[in-house]
């Protein structure tokens, strides 16, 4: 196990470099001009000159890259070009608004999503399969800005129940994470559903309803142990669509995230935030993907890692 | 509602004390603006943007003030003299004048500023506003001196924008690179704190010099969605929403508890033709185009009416704006003259177009393409974001590609030079000026010069007009319309003001 754990940490490595150089690579690549952007459209030339300069861009972009590398290894992300204030501030600002969201929206799609699941595989072609199974198509289909407004318009204009936008509070936290969730708890309905309606028709099912047990202990406590392998990993997966998805919800309710941040800065052409966001994001992505693993050997205990 | 009558009551007595005033204005509370960005930077002399300079202007202040009526005041300056040769402007500053950090406003203090702004390392982007100044002297305490070379008429107008305000030297000294996060002006809110991508929070400066703000606290939120914007303010959430989309506007207008405000904004949108590319090189075919579309048409239906069909090149309440002419809409005459050019089928040619900059540009640019279709010239629409659009329209004459692209100008100082003087001035070309299209008119460049360095306002008037006759009758641009601003403010709050250069002003707002 922690040979396992160490050789994949050590495999982040160069995941991260490969990550660091697509992301120097591309905004680079996208067209714009940093230095225009950030002096604004009526500004002369030697103001545009002088800025370029100061951002370091004149410089090959070789020597850039090393450089951005080399100031990275000593934990130097370099400051925003839009606001100057140091990348890291500007990320430690965001990030813990958009785990927050990501973390509220996949409780709300794990909740929603397994028990839905549930639900459907026991009442299989019954009424509730049906509806769930609608449900659930309507979430995946549902797209996140018109489910965002309509949520807004209900429940905070007509009904006045909770604040539209913002973030602060915990009724504020309610809508996103009610946007963010849908459509990943209409995936996990559904995989839960697959799922546990292939492992209901196994073997060890039977013995164990031949055993007497109840309905209940069957489902809870054999079969839906058994049935959370594959719902597991989508999880991990959507925690991923979540967290890289959730620009679209934090820009709808106003919510200080990173996403937004990430938006802001490509059109800013802000390199050096965007820069380091894409870096952290990819960071997360890596964690979530071993978090998953190592649940794999909870849920199965077959599953060994040497 | 039950509080209503004791309030009503409130009122009437302070009414019946105070005597004159019909309004009784009430202190306190905290009042809430939605804005569709966050600000980017809180260093005044480094802003860009209008939704920046909306916050910066309740904490910093300006040597003198464009009003929200379109006059040009002494601010910081109390009076102000120039020489006969209109070489030196002598500045006579405010007594008693202090910075939020206790350090007072004096000509040193004024120098500083403009010395930074001037300073090439401090990269500010309104520099070229006052590099015509040559000297600043600080003759006394209150009294500053700049010298220019040439006359140059439009000082007073450069000192009200809102990049060239005065923040406190010994904050800008002791911060550094940090300043942002200590902004210090003169104004009458102070800054609180500003938690990045959610609010923004000013607060009330007791000491303030002049007339002192009633609400505790203004805050600024980012909301980028239009509909999110509007639910804050129908809720109540917020008192005041820019940009609203027109599509809500009427509903919203209909609410008792909400009012919106159609501001003129000093801001035209044109689409240039590249004076160097045929077939725009010939005269006929720019007029030709202006015949083609329907401008009144365009302001109605895709702007909802929150827009002005220009009649200049820039719009009403800038010193000296005239309405000239417009090209009335007559597609037979647009085929005639296309004719008379040589181009009686027509012509293919390239659309550039903004997407999301300006008040829905796209379908601007999708309306004018529908008309010039029908008059036989295929235009093709280029659309992109801003960044890369910005960079494809500012090349110089040999590289530019772009045969006709749409953009817009504020003229934010309310002086018609500096609307006038960066697009059609021939010696401001891209890329070293703003001049993206290329036109060259020998008389514009002299009353444009004349404009600039005549002192009497008649006399630069005159010159203007002129000036702004030929280019509209040289047909430079395709000419739209001069944009609205849309603001809903909750009935609640009064005195919230919206500027024409796109600034909301809640400097005398309160809190019913």
């Amino acid at each position: 196990m922690g040979t396992y754990l160490v050789r994949r940490l050590l495999l982040t490595v160069p995941v991260l470099l490969g990550v660091t150089f697509i992301i120097f690579a591309m905004v680079r690549m996208i067209p714009g001009d940093p230095a225009q952007v950030i002096a604004g459209e009526q500004a002369t030339r030697e103001t545009v000159e002088t800025v370029r300069r100061s951002l370091g861009l004149d410089r090959p972009l070789l020597l850039q890259y090393v450089h951005f590398l080399g100031d990275l290894l000593r934990g130097d992300m370099g400051r925003s070009t839009r606001s100057l204030r140091p990348v890291a501030q500007e990320l430690a600002d965001r990030f813990p608004n958009t785990i927050e969201l990501t973390l509220a929206g996949m409780l709300v799609a794990s909740l929603i999503g397994v028990v839905a699941g549930v639900v459907s595989a026991t009442r299989q072609n019954r009424w509730p399969d049906t509806l769930s199974m609608v449900v659930a198509l309507a979430g995946v289909s549902m797209p996140v800005f018109w489910l965002g407004l309509m949520l807004i318009l209900l429940f905070s204009v007509k009904l006045g129940w909770l604040p539209p936008v913002g973030r602060g509070s915990w009724a504020q936290l309610i809508l996103p994470a009610l946007t963010l969730g849908a459509a990943s708890a209409a995936i996990l309905a559904r995989m839960t559903r697959s799922s546990l309606l292939e492992v209901l028709r196994q073997d060890f099912i039977t013995t164990a309803r031949a055993k007497g047990l109840a309905q209940r202990a069957v489902i809870y406590k054999h079969a839906l142990k058994n049935a959370m392998i594959p719902v597991v990993t989508v999880m991990g997966l959507q925690f991923g669509t979540l967290l890289s998805g959730a620009v679209l919800t934090e820009t709808v309710f106003a919510w200080p995230g990173l996403g937004r941040l990430i938006v802001e800065s490509i059109l800013a052409r802000d390199y050096p935030v965007v820069q380091g966001a894409v870096l952290l994001a990819a960071l997360s992505f890596v964690f979530v993907n071993l978090v998953v693993d190592l649940l794999y050997s909870v849920l199965d205990p077959r599953i060994r890692y040497e | 509602m039950r509080g209503f009558p004791l309030r009503v009551l409130a009122a009437l007595t302070v009414l019946l004390l105070a005597g004159v005033p019909a309004v009784a204005q009430k202190t306190g509370g905290s009042l809430v603006i939605a804005q569709g960005v966050d600000a980017v930077t809180l260093d005044s002399h480094l802003v860009v943007d209008a939704p920046t300079f909306t916050v910066t202007s309740h904490l910093f202040e300006t040597l003198f003030e464009y009003t929200p009526d379109g006059k040009i005041v002494p601010h910081l300056a109390e009076s102000y003299t120039v020489s006969s040769d209109n070489l030196v402007w002598t500045l006579k500053l405010r007594r008693g004048v202090k910075f939020h950090d206790g350090t007072p406003l004096d000509g040193e203090a004024v120098k500083f500023n403009l010395d930074r702004v001037l300073n090439p390392e401090t990269k500010s982007t309104y520099r070229f506003l006052i590099s015509r100044i040559t000297k600043i002297e600080v003759v006394d305490p209150t009294t500053i001196r700049l010298t220019t070379e040439k006359p140059f008429a439009p000082m007073l107008a450069h000192l009200t924008h809102g990049a060239i305000a005065m923040q406190s030297p010994a904050a800008i000294q002791k911060h550094g690179k940090d300043y942002i996060n200590f902004p210090t002006g003169t104004g009458p809110f102070k800054f609180k704190e500003w938690v990045r991508g959610d609010r923004l929070v000013l607060v009330r400066n007791a000491d303030y010099w002049g007339k002192k703000a009633f609400v505790n606290e203004v805050v600024f939120k980012p909301v980028p969605e239009g509909g999110a914007r509007v639910a804050l303010v129908e809720t109540g959430a917020a008192h005041a929403i820019v940009r609203v989309p027109p599509r809500d506007a009427a509903r919203l207008a209909a609410s008792k508890d909400v009012e919106v405000i159609n501001t003129p904004s000093v801001r035209t949108i044109y689409i240039a033709f590249n004076q160097l590319k045929a077939p725009f090189t010939d005269l006929r075919v720019r007029q030709a185009l202006n015949h083609a579309v329907n401008k009144e048409s365009v302001v109605q239906h895709i702007l909802a009416g929150v827009g002005r069909p220009s009649d200049a090149p820039i719009s009403p309440g800038i010193f000296g704006y005239r309405p000239i002419m417009r090209y009335e809409y007559d597609p037979a005459k647009a085929k005639r003259l296309l004719a008379e050019a040589g181009h009686p089928n027509g012509f293919k040619t390239e659309l550039y177009c903004p997407s999301g900059r300006y008040l829905n540009d796209l379908q601007v640019c999708e309306a004018v393409q529908a008309q010039l279709r029908e008059v036989g010239v295929d235009a093709a629409l280029k659309t992109m974001e801003w960044a890369a659009y910005l960079e494809i329209t500012k090349k110089g004459p040999e590289e530019s590609v772009v045969p006709m692209f749409m953009l817009g100008w504020g003229t934010v100082t309310g002086d018609a030079d500096y609307g006038l003087y960066a697009l059609f001035h021939s010696s401001q070309w891209t890329p070293a000026g703003q001049a993206r299209h290329f036109y060259k008119n020998p008389k514009v460049d002299e009353l444009l010069d004349r404009g600039r360095n005549v002192a009497a306002p008649a006399a630069r008037e005159a010159a203007y007009k002129e000036a702004m006759d030929l280019i509209m009758k040289d047909a430079s641009w395709l000419f739209l319309h001069a944009e609205s601003q849309l603001t809903a403010v909750r009935k609640s709050a009064k005195g919230v003001i919206v500027h024409p250069v796109e600034r909301v002003m809640a400097q005398q707002a309160w809190l019913d």
